[in-house]
């Protein structure tokens, strides 16, 4: 500790920059591990809130996926006798039509019973309404509102709400406003109550419910009831605790939690790496204070303590900067990753605070500053091997020796071929990641000889753009290949990661827009919800015949998809008239035969899978698949397999006629309407909404609109890519300002030379942006290099852990052009300030400077 | 040719230092001067003022003519690169260049054509009998080599001034003498104004001119019609 306030202390201060762009190492990682993760857990967090002040005194629910179930399911389970009180419920989310506001949940509830289980606690007048709740139902167009949603909108009772329902805008009274309460603070305050067969007809639902929200009867236990119920209402029906849909939630958005992971996870060991460099840097630049040290009697543990303690604090500092900065942006992160669940997974939500775990903070905490020991642990040992006579020597210790090129060139090599080897001989999991680590640790294994190799290489050509400014900046790289490669590596694996994040971005563009143009082919789409994820708005199955009969339109197909449990996982039906669909979309199946899956499909005699459901779940072509629905068990061969991006989770493709069967459904969420030869797009979509203005809420959008919003959506899933480009931007920006800082010190005698002799300021700055652009450049060689095969892995990822999808390789060629003149602007930037305290330094001091 | 006028040069730091206290003086062209005294009288900072490396606190340094102060850096730069050539203690080469490379970097700087500079620096390393180690690195030569570089690289410009900062403190007594030798011999034939700062009396004794400094103050200036033998000239 002594040693740290006599040595370090005074070292961090006389290098305040290269000491704050140490703790920016940390404070980066620690940043994107808090935010993302905070981030993540506060949208977990508002959706399993708003389950559970929704929930009240709920103790089971019953439900059956997203698709809802026959109102009479209600007294079937009503007659169990473990069950004390069971109230049906509507959930829907709907726009709220107020600018600003978003979307509003409506929760249908039996006035009737619904009071056992949750609290209306209205304010004060209102009660008269709930008290009598033939009030209520005697008015269809009641309304209650949270006094938070009635407070903001200035609504007051028996003011008039317009709210989007299935039959268009329709207008509401408000019959009641509830107090601030657990029930009224749900869904960030943006929740309405309706009666519950109000809601039924006014979002299209026929004659069903979404659940049923039960208390169990007193002298049984949850458990219990479960069982009895289980067994009562058959596999089609899952019987919970309302916990239960935060874990679906969390099953459903499983692999974006993955690759918020996988990109934290990757700034912690960009910030290892900054660290690392920094320290590596500290080494060589203190040798010989060490040399000193060592000299009056320090041991090799007393200074290998010394960098450690040094790295500790740094990583402490950088952690408590990092927990602060990531609780800021988590807010932002947050909100973006709302909008994304809701936008892809279609369940809204809205997570208005942020919930800081004292465990995610501690955990980062101490990553941190593990991170930061793990980072400084060779260079400590490096300086405790320090020979107090060769301390002195100035430079000799910044080159390689070819012992240790030879050890690196060797340990490459063995890596390579277990790497290899990981791949060829096993189809273990564990293997393949060993076999991805070990590629990377050849890749950092060979950095610093590959650089030296590259900044040989390209010496003659910078000579030749600027003989001088040219040479000398190849040669401060040849001179110093630890310190240039560390800058190197670092940029190499950040741009790894984005190569490689691009490259499967791209690949999955090209899938999606492939899926597209086949499977999406109809002239328009008719769609209750603006947004198509949405599925609480649906039409009634008669539409499909107004809408056949309308001048244009030559065929119309009823689409009717829903999430549902399937061994533990939500995955989505899709429900269509697969002999039409056969008619108008030919997709070459990934397995089976075309025109078989589509016949036997059609006739309800097998079922087609998406690529992603039979990876992930092990599907084989010919296996029996077994669906759980409300009216019993779907047991139909596997007849397909193919491409289909209309879920993360995969999906299956039935007929409509087996989903009318199982499910006692025939609502549609969407019609696919193709025109009769020689209609006019424009005009036939102005018919349809001629058709229904007034009368039912309907969107049509074009083949363009649906795929720009696809492929809107798409841009959002992949928006974590710009994350890490500006993660790899910064990597680039501190790592090279930490190289440059370092460099110009060394230097400093060599740029007083060049002054003396005649250097102009010009001069010395192109001196300086030529290492800076020479460091990028050859960051990006090996970036480039270690991203394509890093984007192998990746893919391999995607497919076998993440997404279930198979990705063709295609190197991101557009990535890889947007880089270079990113990286190398940001290189430039970086180098600005270190080139101008270079022209500024003392010419007088630099000469006598040794 | 170099003009000093009442040229004070302090440091401010905890303790105020006064470098250079006072001074006026004026060296003619083609003038062979030694400047003298111990450490800490001034004599560095003189050479520094004098080649444009460093700025008087006040009074006025005129190098050809051109008064120094308040030129920007780059014209100080300029002038430096026009009408200077700095000898080192140390050398000073860059030590990742060849002979040739660090002879030719003021021409470079200059934006002369490439096989010009070559044409030139090889020349010059001919001059300083060099010439079988034109690929050389400096840490190849000896440590009188290495300074017949550093001369070479001063002379590049051929300019009207040569500055020399203890040019055979360095190096051991012959290779010193004949360092010196060089400088005489090249002065001689090149005619350029030559300030020498040295501890050496002997290297003193060579120049037509010695100034004594103590304590940023001259206390003397010697001026002799003849100068000292400076020994073997190389290459002579």
């Amino acid at each position: 500790m002594q040693l740290l306030v006599l040595i370090s202390w005074p070292y961090f201060r006389k290098h305040i920059l290269r000491t704050l762009l140490t703790v920016a190492g940390i404070v980066l990682g620690v940043a994107v591990f808090v935010g993302m993760h905070t981030a993540n857990q506060s949208v977990l967090f508002a959706f399993n809130r708003t389950v559970d002040r929704i929930a009240g005194k709920t103790e089971l629910q019953v439900t059956a996926g997203e698709t809802g179930f026959d109102e009479e399911v209600l007294e079937r389970v009503q007659s169990a006798e473990s069950v004390r009180v069971a109230v049906p419920m509507i959930e829907a989310v709907v726009d709220s039509q107020i600018p600003g506001e978003g979307s509003l949940l409506i929760l249908g509830v039996d006035m009737t019973g619904d009071r056992s289980l949750r609290e209306y606690d209205l304010e004060s007048g209102d009660e008269a309404v709930i008290d009598d709740p033939l009030v209520f139902l005697a008015q269809p167009d009641s309304i209650i509102l949270t006094s938070e949603f009635a407070g903001k909108n200035h609504f007051t009772v028996n003011s008039q709400v317009p709210l989007g329902t299935a039959f268009g805008v329709r207008r509401f009274t408000v019959r009641g406003i509830m107090k601030s309460s657990g029930l009224s603070s749900a869904f960030g305050g943006n929740l309405a109550i309706m009666d519950i067969y109000a809601a039924q007809k006014m979002f299209g639902r026929g004659r069903t419910f979404d659940r049923i929200d039960i208390a169990v009867t007193p002298g049984r236990t949850i458990a219990e009831a479960r069982e009895e119920l289980r067994a009562l209402l058959g596999p089609g029906f899952q019987v919970d605790p309302p916990s239960g849909r935060g874990q679906q939630f969390e099953a459903m958005t499983a692999a974006y939690s993955m690759m918020v992971s996988i990109s934290s996870l990757f700034a912690l060991f960009i910030g290892m790496f900054i660290i690392y460099n920094a320290f590596a840097i500290a080494v060589t630049q203190r040798r010989a204070e060490i040399g000193i040290l060592r000299a009056l009697g320090a041991t090799r543990g007393q200074i290998r303590r010394l960098f450690l303690v040094e790295s500790a604090v740094t990583g402490l500092v950088g952690s408590i900067g990092g927990l602060a900065f990531g609780l800021i942006i988590a807010r932002g992160i947050a909100a973006s990753i709302g909008d994304l669940i809701n936008d892809v997974y279609g369940v809204a939500q809205r997570a208005d605070e942020i919930a800081t775990s004292p465990m995610l903070l501690g955990l980062a905490l101490v990553i941190g500053i593990i991170t930061s020991i793990v980072a400084a642990f060779i260079p400590a040992r490096q300086a405790a091997r320090v020979d107090p006579v060769q301390a002195l020597q100035k430079g000799k210790y910044q080159v390689l020796s070819a012992g240790e090129n030879r050890v690196r060139a060797a340990l490459a090599g063995i890596f390579a071929v277990v790497s290899v080897a990981c791949l060829m001989a096993s189809s273990s999991r564990v293997v393949f990641y060993i076999g991805f680590a070990l590629a990377i640790a050849v890749a950092l294994l060979l950095a610093p000889l590959l650089s030296l190799a590259l900044s040989r290489a390209i010496r003659p050509l910078l000579k030749w753009l600027r003989p001088v400014e040219g040479a000398l900046a190849a040669d401060s790289l040849i001179q110093t290949p630890r310190r240039t490669s560390a800058s190197v590596a670092a940029l190499m694996l950040s741009l790894a990661v984005v190569v490689a994040f691009g490259g499967m971005a791209g690949a999955s563009y090209s899938s999606i827009i492939d899926w597209m143009n086949t499977a999406l082919n109809p002239d328009l789409f008719v769609i209750p919800s603006q947004d198509l994820t949405i599925r609480t708005l649906r039409f009634p199955a008669e539409m499909a015949q107004e809408l056949a009969a309308l001048p244009g339109v030559g065929r119309v197909q009823r689409v009717r998809n829903a999430r549902i449990m399937f061994r533990g996982t939500p995955i989505m039906v899709v429900a269509t008239e697969i002999a039409s669909l056969s008619e108008t979309v030919r997709r070459p199946p990934i397995e089976g035969d075309a025109d078989a899956m589509y016949r036997l499909t059609a006739a309800g005699q097998g079922v087609m899978v998406s690529e992603n459901l039979a990876q992930l779940q092990t599907l084989k072509l010919g296996e029996t698949l077994e669906i759980p629905a409300p009216e019993g068990v779907v047991r139909l061969p596997i007849v397909g397999i193919l491409v289909d991006y209309s879920d993360q989770q995969g999906t299956v493709l039935i007929d409509r006629t087996v989903f009318e069967r199982y499910w006692r459904d025939d609502s549609v969420n969407a019609f696919r309407v193709y025109l009769a030869a020689g209609a006019d797009v424009p005009e036939v979509k102005r018919r349809i909404l001629e058709r229904y203005a007034g009368e039912r809420q309907v969107f049509v959008l074009t083949n363009t609109e649906l795929k720009a919003y696809i492929l809107r959506i798409t841009d959002q899933w992949f928006a974590l890519t710009s994350v890490q480009i500006a993660v790899a931007v910064l990597v680039a920006i501190l790592g090279i300002v930490n190289t440059l800082t370092v460099s110009i010190t060394d230097r400093r005698r060599e740029i007083g030379v060049l002054k003396a002799v005649g250097a102009l300021g010009g001069q010395i700055r192109r001196t300086i942006w030529m290492e800076a652009l020479s460091v990028a450049t050859l960051g990006l060689v090996l970036g480039f290099a270690l991203g394509a095969v890093n984007l192998y892995y990746i893919l391999q990822i995607v497919q076998h852990d993440i997404a279930g999808m198979r990705l063709d390789y295609i190197f991101p060629v557009s990535v890889t052009l947007a880089l270079i003149p990113t990286m190398l602007a940001s290189s430039f930037i970086a180098a600005i300030w270190p080139a101008e305290s270079a022209v500024r330094g003392s010419l007088v001091e630099a000469l006598e400077y040794e | 040719m170099i003009d000093l006028d009442h040229v004070t040069r302090q440091f401010d730091g905890k303790r105020r230092v006064v470098a250079l206290d006072d001074v006026s003086l004026s060296i003619p062209r083609g003038e062979m001067v030694s400047i003298i005294g111990p450490s800490g009288s001034g004599k560095s900072t003189l050479l520094n003022l004098v080649g444009g490396l460093d700025r008087p606190t006040s009074g006025q340094v005129r190098v050809a003519g051109q008064a120094l102060a308040g030129l920007p850096d780059d014209e100080l730069t300029r002038v430096r690169r026009d009408s200077i050539g700095f000898i080192f203690q140390f050398f000073n080469l860059l030590p990742t260049l060849s002979c040739l490379e660090n002879v030719g970097l003021p021409l470079h700087l200059r934006g002369w054509p490439r096989a010009k500079v070559r044409e030139r620096a090889t020349e010059l390393l001919e001059l300083v009998q060099l010439t079988d180690r034109l690929q050389h690195l400096p840490e190849e030569l000896s440590g009188g080599e290495r300074q017949r570089v550093a001369i070479a690289r001063a002379l590049s410009i051929y300019p009207p001034i040569l500055l020399a900062d203890e040019p055979t403190g360095n190096l051991d007594t012959q290779t010193g003498a004949d360092i010196l030798a060089l400088i005489s011999d090249l002065h001689a034939r090149l005619g350029s104004t030559v300030v020498i700062v040295t501890h050496d009396m002997k290297v003193a004794g060579s120049c037509q001119r010695t100034i004594a400094l103590r304590d940023g103050r001259v206390v003397e200036d010697i001026r002799r019609s003849r100068t000292a033998p400076p020994g073997k000239v190389v290459g002579g």
